[in-house]
């Protein structure tokens, strides 16, 4: 009951928002709610699944270009360029989870980190297409044929769609894929003896993973002008990566948190870039080291009493 | 009473390694089974090729009476055989709860599942008492419980059991056996692999022995028994 009252509150206190708060916050608001996206789509494939992918900004980069170049050429509703991108980044990722299917460990991280290297290439250097590494604007979105111009404008939006992400992956981990997803990651062969289909469980896992990177892109670029490939590489992911360990890997609740909490540590950090990576390592390290489940690790110990 | 299951002379291997040749064996219903043998006689296996983990070089395995031999392990799964694997194949992050739930992951009748569950855990208590538990917390005899709770909820016709005893203390391993016979006299039919022949030849209706691959000695467990050479030779008890 006290649960579901600070749900209300809080849901409340979201939507009132932008009655109060400057563009600035909302911006920020944005940023984070994307991180949200980006982390709950992340933890399926890492957390849940235990297969480590590390190309989560690729798919995040195929949702922002499809859907700015949809966008700009045809002025297509927010919602069609969000699912475009979001459908192609999870069709992509589904051919990369099929041909990931012989790998797992350390061959898995390589060769994921390397397709989303490749990714990152081809946006910096298909320039007729992308705009290579000047990037490209991104006209406003239309929502129902209003334009989407300002953090303010797209917020509600962003904040709708997070939430229906949000239950999503709620009812995602309480469903029998979830328990699916879980039992991959625990043991494959107890898992298939269980009558479990471990290769359609990880070709999803691939797949859904994709698609949330793919929407989360989807909904940078209703608040965005412009994007550029330079942050669509491998310190994205890391930073994703990093999101959802200190939140707590296979944990809801642990990779919304941790996006806040890393998402707005890195805005404050924006300042001291190049000092941004140094402080990722350290973090992972850290949290490696003394919390290797996370801030809902260290949460549940302190409810056990221990 | 008919065989539930029967094994005609199946081969299998690993690479050029002959892992068994011409096993042939049959579990009639409602009986225990032994299949016993010193480590390596291809125990494991003759189970592993049976839920189809490890594929046959030859002959073929019938559940009653239709060759399952090439059908896929999640559909022997659903036909009603299940194994409980040796060693601790528990999903250790997850609740004793999800564990028993993904035992049934083949079967899609909902309430079907929750009476199980209650049935399960009638057979072992202990487990509902931790049911919120992380099943990687439980002792080493409480997993091999959640172990054989798990494969009862795929509710199966025949459970394959690999050496429930290993690494249990005794009073542990009377227990576990205790529950197999309940189970058994409750209907269900069990092949099971074990390297403590005393134990298992006591719960046990028919036995066979294996050495190298291959079946040396099959007989009423009763009757084997009482073979002193046998006994000495084969099981050194």
């Amino acid at each position: 009951m006290k649960r579901a009252t600070l749900a209300v509150v809080i849901l409340l206190a979201l939507f009132a928002l932008p009655m109060v708060a400057s563009g600035y916050i909302l911006y920020l608001a944005n940023l984070l709610m994307v991180f949200v996206v980006l982390s709950l789509g992340l933890n399926i494939l890492i957390g849940e699944t235990g297969q480590f992918g590390l190309a989560h900004a690729a798919f995040y980069g195929i949702g922002i270009y499809t859907a700015v170049l949809l966008n700009n050429a045809t002025g297509a509703p927010v919602l069609v360029t969000l699912l475009a991108g979001a459908s192609l980044a999870a069709l992509i990722g589904l051919v990369l989870g099929a041909i990931s299917l012989r790998m797992r460990d350390i061959y898995l991280a390589l060769s994921t980190f390397a397709f989303g290297e490749a990714v990152r290439w081809v946006f910096a250097s298909w320039t007729p297409v992308t705009g290579g590494p000047n990037g490209l604007r991104i006209n406003p979105s239309n929502l129902f044929g209003f334009k989407l111009v300002t953090d303010r404008d797209a917020y509600l939006l962003v904040l709708v769609v997070t939430l229906a992400f949000l239950l999503l992956t709620i009812q995602i981990t309480r469903s029998r894929l979830g328990s699916a997803f879980r039992a991959v990651r625990e043991s494959e062969i107890a898992a298939a003896a269980m009558g479990v289909n471990v290769r359609g469980v990880k070709i999803a896992a691939f797949a859904l993973s994709a698609f949330y990177a793919g929407a989360a892109g989807g909904l940078f670029t209703t608040f965005s002008s412009f994007i550029h490939p330079e942050s669509l590489g491998f310190m994205t992911t890391i930073m994703v990566l990093t999101m959802i360990v200190v939140g707590g890997l296979g944990s809801v609740v642990g990779a919304v948190g941790g996006a806040l909490i890393l998402g707005l540590f890195s805005e404050l950090l924006r300042q001291l870039l190049s000092f941004q990576e140094i402080i990722y390592g350290a973090i992972l390290m850290l949290c490696m080291m003394y919390a290797p489940r996370g801030l809902m690790g260290l949460l549940e110990r302190k409810q056990a009493g221990r | 009473m008919s065989d539930l299951l029967a094994l005609e002379g199946i081969a299998a291997g690993y690479g050029s390694i002959q892992a068994l040749s011409g096993v042939s064996l049959r579990v009639t219903t409602g009986t225990i089974v032994a299949l016993l043998g010193s480590n390596g006689a291809g125990k494991t296996t003759t189970l592993n090729t049976i839920s189809r983990v490890v594929p046959l070089t030859g002959g073929r395995i019938l559940f009653d009476g239709e060759p399952i031999h090439e059908l896929p392990s999640s559909r022997v799964v659903m036909r009603g055989i299940s194994q409980v694997p040796e060693g601790r194949e528990i999903f250790a992050r997850m609740s004793v709860e999800e564990n028993l739930v993904i035992g049934a992951h083949v079967r899609r009748d909902r309430a079907g599942i929750a009476a199980d569950l209650e049935r399960v855990c009638d057979y072992f208590p202990v487990l509902k008492s931790r049911f919120r538990q992380m099943a990687g917390t439980l002792s080493g005899g409480e997993q091999q419980m959640l172990l054989i709770a798990r494969a009862l909820m795929a509710r199966p016709r025949i459970l394959l059991l690999d050496e429930p005893s290993l690494g249990l203390s005794p009073i542990m391993v009377q227990q576990i056996f205790k529950i197999i016979r309940r189970l058994n006299e409750d209907g269900l039919t069990v092949l099971l692999v074990e390297q403590n022949a005393r134990l298992a030849l006591a719960v046990s209706q028919y036995a066979y022995v294996m050495e190298n691959g291959e079946i040396r000695f099959e007989g009423r467990s009763a009757d084997l028994v009482k073979d002193d050479g046998l006994r000495r030779t084969y099981l050194g008890v």
